[in-house]
């Protein structure tokens, strides 16, 4: 069925989110541990606290349309956007996703960091659904997009945390998937990278392709996105033309237009 | 509408759906080969010198072992060596499913953050190194068991079905460590307690016909008990093994897989946010 991307029309849903809550539990502890547990018994302390992520959010996606979503801090951008990719399933609600999706969240490529950038890639590929055969056409470009030279063979712990993040970007600019999430990853790199991460996302709108992009960087958002969702607390609050959802929102942090917002790219 | 359509909705009854979940875990065969072949690269493990060494640990310890059965007394024929060698290898296919499996999710935590698939997939992956690891040993016990002369029969291809038993005991396993690793991050650090416990629990050190009858207890309820006396009896004194062990080896190996699975797969949603 892969073959069938690129038969999408404007306009036709690409993502529809109904209803969508998202409640689950994590634990306390950065690193909960046996030890700690056994320790503290007795004590009455809580280990996991239940998180209200995500509430009755309502969204559609269209074909064509590129979704900057902004919101503070713990809004639930990145939840939501894991839901939509399908790495947490929901808790209520019901998505539908009509194509291939790519997703570029906050942390990217790189599982093992003992392997080689180019084994990591395959594997990611492969974790996520490509086949060889796929990874294979793609690799060439993947390399030269991350301008890794060499170092796409050596291993991904001797890697700088911008080399990772260029990778990883360079991974799900490459593939060209039907949709593609792109969590706050915009604003890593150096500042030659961050342009071409930023030109590749502006080649990368097209009328068969739905974007979602997550980031604090306003200005990129009112210069790349056609639309722009605003959550707040795990609600949408407003959803509608970038420049009027980013001002009410910044109105809303009484913030303005202050340079902190707009610099990031 | 012909693009591949996603419908992600709340699990019923804690679980994924499971046909839809076995579809997607076996159309990501490769990475599972792909990831053990990278894997024992990177361990080296594909150079003649990385399999040696790989042969030679298991031999040393056997030849420690040995030392002690000789110094303890006990009788230290051939037979009795190519015992100890034989159960000491399978034991540690099992071993080392376990230490590969414990860290399996928690080291995977860029790639669940970032992707979805069936986590399963890594703990499948540890077991699928492991028994790559084991194979070489493998060999090396047919060459010992020439050198020691012992007689070869057909009684002895019990072992494939024994072999089968122990790898599915070492899936369970691996999959429910990897899951509890996530909650207690350091079960890892108390995993050589538990498999030198299981070590002297098993018939390795002696055979499980010398057991005491007050220590009976052990012989039941230890999973691999059964298994490596199974094993034993096939590979090294090429007889059919008993009926009601290899029965009570399968159904050790049956359960700890279907429980350690539902407890995965029930855990498994919550991964994501876990780690």
């Amino acid at each position: 069925m892969p073959s069938v991307s690129n038969a999408h029309k404007t306009n036709e849903i690409a993502v529809s989110v109904r209803g969508l809550g998202l409640t689950y539990t994590t634990a306390i502890d950065r690193r909960p541990t046996l030890k700690a547990r056994v320790k503290s018994l007795g004590r009455g302390s809580k280990h996991t606290r239940v998180i209200r992520a995500l509430d009755n959010v309502n969204l559609d996606v269209e074909y064509g349309q590129v979704l900057g979503v902004i919101g503070t801090n713990g809004a639930g951008k990145s939840s939501m956007m894991r839901v939509i990719a399908g790495i947490i399933p929901p808790s209520q609600g019901r998505i539908e996703v009509f194509g291939s999706v790519s997703t570029l969240l906050a942390l990217g490529v790189g599982f093992n960091p003992s392997m080689s950038g180019r084994d990591n890639v395959f594997l990611g590929g492969l974790a996520a659904g490509m086949s060889r055969d796929e990874i294979e056409s793609h690799f060439q470009e993947i390399a030269d997009f991350s301008e890794l030279g060499e170092a796409i063979d050596a291993p991904m712990r001797t890697y700088s945390s911008g080399m990772f993040s260029r990778l990883a970007f360079s991974v799900a600019a490459t593939v060209r998937p039907d949709i593609l999430i792109v969590d706050e990853a915009l604003s890593t790199g150096d500042a030659h990278f961050k342009e071409k991460s930023l030109n590749r996302i502006k080649e990368l709108r097209s009328d068969d392709r739905a974007l979602i992009l997550v980031s604090h960087a306003m200005a990129t958002l009112r210069d790349v996105c056609n639309d722009v969702a605003w959550l707040h607390k795990g609600k949408l609050v407003q959803r509608g033309a970038p420049d009027a959802t980013i001002d009410a929102y910044q109105e809303f942090l009484q913030v303005g237009k202050s340079a902190a917002i707009d610099e990031d790219v | 509408m012909s693009a591949p359509l996603q419908v992600y909705e709340p699990f019923k009854a804690g679980l994924p759906p499971l046909i839809q979940y076995w579809k997607s875990l076996w159309s990501r065969r490769t990475f599972i080969s792909e990831y053990s072949r990278s894997e024992l690269r990177e361990q080296h493990f594909d150079s003649a010198f990385g399999q040696l060494w790989l042969v030679l640990n298991p031999l040393l310890l056997s030849a420690v072992y040995f030392l002690l059965i000789i110094i303890i007394g006990g009788s230290s024929d051939s037979t009795r060596y190519a015992h100890l060698t034989a159960t000491l290898f399978l034991f540690y296919l099992i071993a080392n499913s376990l230490t590969g499996g414990v860290k399996s999710i928690t080291a995977g935590q860029r790639l669940i953050l970032n992707t979805a698939f069936p986590r399963i997939m890594l703990p499948i992956s540890a077991v699928v190194i492991a028994v790559f690891k084991f194979l070489p040993t493998l060999v090396i016990f047919v060459i010992i068991r020439s050198v020691l002369g012992l007689p070869f029969s057909w009684q002895m291809l019990w072992a494939f079905p024994v072999l089968l038993i122990a790898m599915l005991l070492a899936l369970g396993l691996a999959i429910t460590i990897s899951c509890i690793n996530v909650y207690f991050r350091d079960i890892a650090s108390f995993l050589p307690y538990l498999t030198r416990t299981l070590l002297y629990l098993s018939p390795i050190l002696y055979e499980a016909s010398s057991l005491k009858p007050q220590l009976k207890a052990i012989e039941v309820l230890n999973p691999l008990f059964p298994i490596l006396d199974s094993w034993s009896r096939a590979v090294v004194h090429g007889q059919a093994p008993h009926t009601s062990s290899l029965l009570a080896g399968l159904a050790w190996a049956i359960g700890v897989f279907l429980i350690g699975t539902y407890f995965f797969l029930s855990r498994e949603r919550e991964f994501a946010v876990r780690l």
